[in-house]
C-alpha cells in the first residue's frame, strides 16, 4: 500500500512540483497518472521511491516512511520498487544481461558485485525476467543494438529482476511508435495482472490511459485534481486536468480524434 | 517474499542463448597482461615492504619541513616564475607560428601523400625528444640560461602542435573547399577561406593548451640550468634548513600555474563554443574586462 | 562580368534597408595605424609633452567620433583635454628623480594613462545607447582605464627593450639621458600604448575578444622577448658554433658502456630497463588510483559535496606540479638516486592527468542509467561501477595508453634529479662533457619512445 499524506515536493531551485497531495493506492492496483508536462507527474512517481526532496507531509510505502528514511532504509525500499523510464536509461555499451543484473545490485554482497561474480539464482532471475518480456534471445547482445521497443522491454526486465512489489513507469511509451507503445502497455498490464504488482504509470496520451488504466489520477500544477475510476471520466473532467480542450496531440492515434 | 514464477507459458519455449566465453577470456588476459609487467617492474625498483612502510612517514617529514613556508625570498621567486612564463610563452609562439603552415603540409585532405609522410615523420621525430633532453643538447651551443630552454620548448611544441593542428585540418568539412575550387579559387584561397575559418578556433585552443603544458615544462628546465624556477626548487630542497623556502617557492608556483590554467581554460571554452561559460571564474573574468552586460544588438545601433 | 539582365535586385526589394555591417577587426587596423603614425609624428616633433598630448587626445577623440562611439561635443573636448594632462604627468614622472627605468617607475608613470583611459571609458559608456546603469558605466570606465594603464606599463617595459633604448636598460640615467629618451623612446612606447589602449577600449566597447586577445598577445610577446633576451640574431650566429659542436656529438660513442667505470661496467640498457619499469608502475598504479578520484570529482558521480569539492581541489592542485618536481620532492623524501622515488613521482604524475581527463569525460555521461541504478536500490559505488564506468571505459583505456606514452617520456629525465632511470646516466655523462656518449643515450631514448608510440597507436586502433 502506498499512502501520500499532504506531501509536498520543492526542488532546490524553489520550484514547488508537488503541492499537498494526499492519496492511497492499494496493493495490486493499476493506476494511470495524467497531466500536462510540468504538472508534477514525474515528481509524484519519484516521491514514491524518494528520488525527490519531500519537504512536508509523509509518503509511506508498505508502512515504510520515505520522508526522513536513512540511506540504508531508502535503498531497501527502492530495491522493492521497480522503475521504468521514458528514455529507457540503459547502459548502451553494456550487454542486455548486465543491464538487467542492475536490478539485483541491492541483493548481492558487495564483493560479488565488485568482481562481477553473480550468484546462480540471481542470473536465473534475470533470464526469467527477460523471458517474461520475450527477448531472452538478445541476452548477450549490446543494449545499443536493440530497437526502441526492445530496449524498453530490457528496462521492464530490469525492474522485474528486482522482484518488485511496486512498479513505477515514467512515460514508458513516450519515445516509442504507436504499435510498440501498445505492446509495451500490454506487457505492463499483464505483469500487473499475473504478478499482482502495484503499477503506477505516467501517460501523456489520453486514449492509452483510457484503454489500459483502471484508476486515473489527474495532476495540475502539482495539485491533485482528479482521482477515480477511469471509466467515469468525461471530456469535461479531462479539460479540467489539462486546463484546455483536448487536442489531437494528446492522443496516440491523433488522427482518430 | 517468495520468488514468483515469472515465466508465462506463451514464451517459455524460446531457447536461452549460450553465454559467450570470449569476453570472459579477454578479461583474464587483460588482468594477467597487467599484473605480470607490474610485478616485473616492482622487482627492478628496489621496492621492499619496509620502504613502502616508511615512505608515508618520510613524505610527511618533508612536508612538515616545508611548513610554515619562509616567504623572505618571494621577490626573487616571482622573478624566476616570470622567467619561466616568458620561456613558455616564447616557446609557444615559436611552436605555433612554425607549426601552423607545416600542419597544412601534414594533413592528408589538403596535401599529397608524398608531402604528408615526411612532414608527419618530422613531427613524430621531434616529439620523441622530451624538452629536457633537447635543452641538454642545446646548452653547449647556446649556453646556460633561458635561451636554450626557449628553443627546446619551441622545437618540441612544433612537433606536438603540428600533429594536433594537422588532425584538426583533416577534420574540417570538405564542402567549402570544393565550393571555392569550383568557383576557380587558387590553392592558397582554398586554404585561406575554406580551411582556416573552420580549423582556426580549435587550433588556437590547442595553442593555449600547449602554453599551459609549456609552463610546466619550462618550470622544470631550471633543473639543468636552462632558466626559470626549477633551479630554485632543487637548490632549496638540497639543505634541510632551506625547506621552508622551498615550500614558499612550491606554493607560489602552484598558485601561478593554477591561475593561468583557469584563465586559459575559460578562454579556450570561449573560443571553441563561441559563447562565454557561466562558471564563477568565467563571470569574474568577464566582470574584470567589463564585458558582461552589453546586449550584442547594440553593435548594429552604434 | 556583367549580365545583360541588369541588376540582381528586383525593384520591389530595393526598399528594405541594408543592415549596418558589424565593425571588423580589419576595419580597425587602419585607424590604429593612423594613431601610431600621429604618435610617431608627435614624438619626432620633440619633447613637447603638451603638444603630443594634444595630438593623442585629438586622434583618440577623432577616432571615437568617426566610429560613432561618442557624438557629444563636451565628451570629445574632454578627451582632447585629457591627452595633454596625461602626457605632462607621464613625462614629469619620467623626468622625476629617478635613476633607472625599473618597474616602480613604469607603474607610477602608467597612472597618468589610467586617468586618460578613465576619461575615454567614461565618454564611451556615457554615450552608450540604450543608457547603461550606473554600475555598468563604472565597470566599463574602470576596465578601459585599466586597459590604458596596463598597456602603458607594458609599453614602457617593452619600449625599453626594442631598438634605441637597449643601451639604457638598467643603466643609470641622468637628465641628459632622459633627453635622449624623448624621441625614439616616446615613439615606440607611445605607439604601442596608443594602439593597445585604443584597441582595448574599442574591443571592450564592441566586445571584440579577438582584437583584445591579439593586442594582449603582441604585448606579452614583446615583454617576454625583452625579458629573456631572446633574439633571432643569436640563433643565426650560433649555427656556426653548432657546426663545430657537431663533431663532438657525432658519431655516438657506443663503446663506453663496456669500458667506463671498471671493474663493474655500466651497461646502457640496465638503467633503461629501470626507466621502463618506473613508467609501467607509474602508469598502471596512477591510472588505477585515479578512477575513484575521477568519479568523486564529477558532480553526477560524487558521493557527496565535500568529497566532490576536495577531489576537485586536489586534482587541480596536483595537476599544476610538473613531473620533474614530483621527482625532486620524492627523491628528497625517500632517498636520492632511488628508482622508488621515480615510481612514486610517476604515480602522482599519471594520477593527476588521468583524474582530470577521466572526470571531464564522466561529466558528459548520460545520467539516465545512474538514476535507474539508484532507483533499483544500488549502493553509490555499485551505481558508479555498473551505470557510469561502462560509459567511459573505452575513453579510459585510450587515456591510459596516452599516459603510458607520457610516462616513458617523463621518466627518461627523472634521473637528472636523482629519481632513478636512464636520466641519471644522461646527467652524469653531461657533467663530464662526453657529448658523444650523451648522443648514444639520446638515440636509445628516441628509438624507445618511437617504438612505444607505434605500439600505443596500434592498440588504440584495435579497441576503437
Amino acid at each position: 500500500m502506498i499512502e501520500f499524506t499532504e506531501a509536498s515536493v520543492v526542488y532546490p531551485n524553489g520550484f514547488r512540483a508537488l503541492d499537498k497531495v494526499s492519496l492511497t493506492i492499494e496493493d495490486g492496483e493499476f493506476v494511470v497518472v495524467v497531466g500536462l508536462s510540468g504538472a508534477g507527474k514525474s515528481t509524484l512517481l519519484r516521491a514514491v521511491n524518494g528520488l525527490v526532496p519531500i519537504v512536508e507531509g509523509s509518503v509511506k510505502v508498505h508502512g515504510q516512511e520515505v520522508v526522513g528514511a536513512t540511506a540504508a532504509e531508502l535503498r531497501e525500499l527502492r530495491s522493492r520498487i521497480g522503475m521504468i523510464f521514458q528514455t529507457f536509461n540503459l547502459v548502451n555499451r553494456a550487454t542486455v544481461v548486465s543491464n538487467v543484473m542492475m536490478g539485483r545490485l541491492s541483493k548481492v554482497p558487495r564483493w560479488r558485485s565488485i568482481l562481477g561474480m553473480w550468484p546462480a539464482q540471481d542470473k536465473e532471475l534475470a533470464l526469467q525476467a527477460l523471458e517474461r518480456v520475450g527477448i531472452v534471445e538478445k541476452t548477450y547482445e549490446r543494449a545499443s543494438n536493440l530497437s526502441g521497443g526492445q530496449q524498453q522491454r530490457v528496462g521492464i526486465a530490469r525492474a522485474l529482476a528486482q522482484e518488485p512489489t511496486v512498479i513505477l513507469a515514467d512515460e514508458p511509451v513516450a519515445s516509442l511508435d504507436p504499435v510498440t507503445s501498445h505492446m509495451v502497455m500490454r506487457d505492463l498490464q499483464r505483469i500487473n495482472r499475473e504478478l499482482n504488482i502495484t503499477t503506477l504509470i505516467n501517460l501523456h496520451f489520453l486514449d492509452l490511459a483510457r484503454q489500459y488504466g483502471k484508476r486515473l489520477i489527474g495532476l495540475r500544477d502539482g495539485k491533485l485534481v482528479y482521482d477515480g475510476d477511469i471509466n467515469d471520466v468525461d471530456d469535461d473532467q479531462f479539460r479540467e486536468i489539462y486546463g484546455r480542450a483536448i487536442t489531437p496531440d494528446d492522443l496516440l492515434e491523433g488522427a482518430e480524434a | 517474499m517468495t520468488v514468483p514464477d515469472l515465466v508465462p507459458d506463451a514464451v517459455s519455449d524460446v531457447p536461452r542463448p549460450k553465454e559467450p566465453q570470449f569476453t570472459k577470456w579477454l578479461r583474464i588476459i587483460i588482468v594477467v597482461g597487467l599484473i605480470i609487467p607490474l610485478l616485473w617492474s616492482a622487482t627492478g625498483l628496489e621496492i621492499s615492504p619496509s620502504r613502502i612502510w616508511e615512505a608515508p612517514g618520510q613524505i610527511w617529514t618533508l612536508l612538515g619541513g616545508m611548513f610554515p613556508p619562509d616567504w623572505t625570498g618571494t621577490p626573487k621567486t616571482i622573478e624566476l616564475i616570470l622567467e619561466s612564463l616568458y620561456v613558455a610563452w616564447i616557446g609557444t609562439i615559436i611552436g605555433a607560428t612554425l607549426s601552423f603552415p607545416l600542419a597544412f603540409l601534414a594533413a592528408t585532405n589538403v596535401a599529397p601523400r608524398s608531402v604528408t609522410l615526411p612532414v608527419r615523420s618530422f613531427f613524430s621525430a621531434i616529439r620523441a625528444f622530451p624538452e629536457l633532453v633537447l635543452a641538454i643538447m642545446f646548452i653547449p651551443a647556446f649556453g646556460l640560461g633561458p635561451f636554450a630552454g626557449t628553443l627546446a620548448i619551441g622545437l618540441h611544441s612544433i612537433g606536438t602542435l603540428g600533429k594536433l593542428s594537422s588532425e584538426v585540418i583533416e577534420g574540417v568539412d570538405d564542402g567549402p573547399i570544393e565550393a571555392i575550387k569550383a568557383s576557380g579559387g587558387t590553392y592558397f584561397q582554398q586554404m585561406r577561406f575554406g580551411v582556416v575559418p573552420q580549423a582556426l578556433p580549435t587550433i588556437v585552443a590547442y595553442w593555449l593548451y600547449r602554453f599551459e603544458i609549456n609552463i610546466r615544462a619550462s618550470a622544470v628546465l631550471g633543473v639543468i640550468g636552462a632558466g626559470g624556477v626549477g633551479a630554485e626548487i632543487v637548490g632549496r630542497l638540497r639543505f634541510r634548513g632551506d625547506w621552508p623556502k622551498a615550500g614558499a617557492v612550491l606554493i607560489l608556483t602552484i598558485i601561478t600555474v593554477l591561475l593561468i590554467d583557469t584563465a586559459s581554460s575559460i578562454i579556450r571554452r570561449r573560443i571553441i563554443t563561441g559563447h562565454a561559460s557561466s562558471s564563477r571564474p568565467a563571470k569574474w573574468m568577464a566582470a574584470l574586462l567589463g564585458a558582461n552586460d552589453e546586449p550584442s544588438t547594440e553593435i548594429a545601433e552604434a | 562580368m556583367t549580365t545583360s539582365q541588369g541588376s540582381l535586385t528586383p525593384p520591389a526589394m530595393g526598399t528594405s534597408e541594408r543592415p549596418e555591417p558589424p565593425i571588423q577587426v580589419a576595419g580597425l587596423v587602419l585607424p590604429l595605424l593612423a594613431a601610431i603614425a600621429a604618435y610617431t609624428l608627435a614624438g619626432l616633433l620633440g619633447s613637447q609633452a603638451i603638444l603630443w598630448g594634444l595630438l593623442i587626445g585629438a586622434v583618440t577623440a577623432g577616432f571615437v567620433w568617426w566610429r560613432n562611439f561618442v557624438q557629444e561635443i563636451p565628451w570629445l573636448v574632454a578627451i582632447v583635454v585629457a591627452g595633454p594632462i596625461a602626457t605632462s604627468l607621464f613625462s614629469s614622472v619620467l623626468r622625476s628623480r629617478t635613476t633607472v627605468i625599473e618597474k616602480g617607475l613604469s607603474s607610477r608613470a602608467s597612472l597618468s594613462w589610467l586617468l586618460f583611459g578613465l576619461v575615454v571609458g567614461l565618454a564611451m559608456s556615457q554615450a552608450s545607447r540604450p543608457r547603461l546603469p550606473g554600475i555598468a558605466i563604472a565597470a566599463r570606465s574602470m576596465a578601459t582605464a585599466l586597459a590604458f594603464g596596463l598597456s602603458s606599463f607594458l609599453a614602457l617595459q617593452a619600449g625599453t627593450s626594442i631598438g634605441y633604448i637597449e643601451a639604457l636598460r638598467g643603466r643609470e640615467i641622468d637628465g641628459g639621458a632622459i633627453q635622449f629618451l624623448t624621441t625614439g623612446f616616446y615613439v615606440q612606447a607611445g605607439a604601442i600604448l596608443l594602439a593597445l589602449g585604443l584597441a582595448a577600449a574599442v574591443a571592450l566597447r564592441l566586445r571584440n575578444g579577438v582584437l583584445f586577445a591579439g593586442a594582449s598577445a603582441v604585448v606579452m610577446t614583446l615583454v617576454a622577448v625583452n625579458q629573456i633576451n631572446f633574439s633571432v640574431k643569436e640563433i643565426l650566429s650560433s649555427f656556426t658554433r653548432l657546426g663545430a659542436l657537431a663533431g663532438e656529438f657525432w658519431p655516438p660513442d657506443w663503446a663506453w658502456p663496456k669500458t667506463i667505470g671498471q671493474p663493474e661496467a655500466v651497461h646502457i640498457f640496465e638503467p633503461f630497463i629501470e626507466t621502463l619499469q618506473i613508467a609501467v608502475i607509474g602508469a598502471t598504479l596512477g591510472c588505477i588510483i585515479a578512477v575513484p578520484l575521477a568519479f568523486s570529482a564529477s558532480r553526477a558521480t560524487a558521493p557527496n559535496y565535500p568529497t566532490y569539492w576536495f577531489s576537485k581541489a586536489f586534482m587541480n592542485v596536483f595537476r599544476t606540479i610538473p613531473d620533474l618536481f614530483w621527482g625532486i620532492l620524492f627523491a628528497t623524501a625517500v632517498g636520492f638516486g632511488s628508482p622508488f622515488a621515480g615510481a612514486l613521482a610517476m604515480i602522482m604524475f599519471s594520477l593527476s592527468i588521468m583524474a582530470k581527463l577521466l572526470s571531464e569525460t564522466v561529466d558528459s555521461i548520460d545520467v539516465g542509467p545512474l538514476e535507474a541504478a539508484k532507483s533499483a536500490g544500488a549502493r553509490h559505488w555499485q551505481m558508479v561501477q555498473y551505470a557510469a564506468y561502462p560509459q567511459v571505459a573505452p575513453n579510459y583505456v585510450a587515456y591510459a595508453l596516452y599516459i603510458f606514452e607520457l610516462n616513458i617520456r617523463a621518466s627518461v629525465v627523472l634521473g637528472i634529479v636523482g629519481a632513478g632511470g636512464i636520466g641519471r646516466l644522461l646527467d652524469e655523462r653531461r657533467n663530464f662533457f662526453q657529448w658523444d656518449q650523451v648522443m648514444a643515450i639520446v638515440m636509445v631514448i628516441f628509438v624507445a619512445v618511437i617504438l612505444i608510440e607505434i605500439f600505443s597507436i596500434w592498440v588504440r586502433k584495435k579497441i576503437v
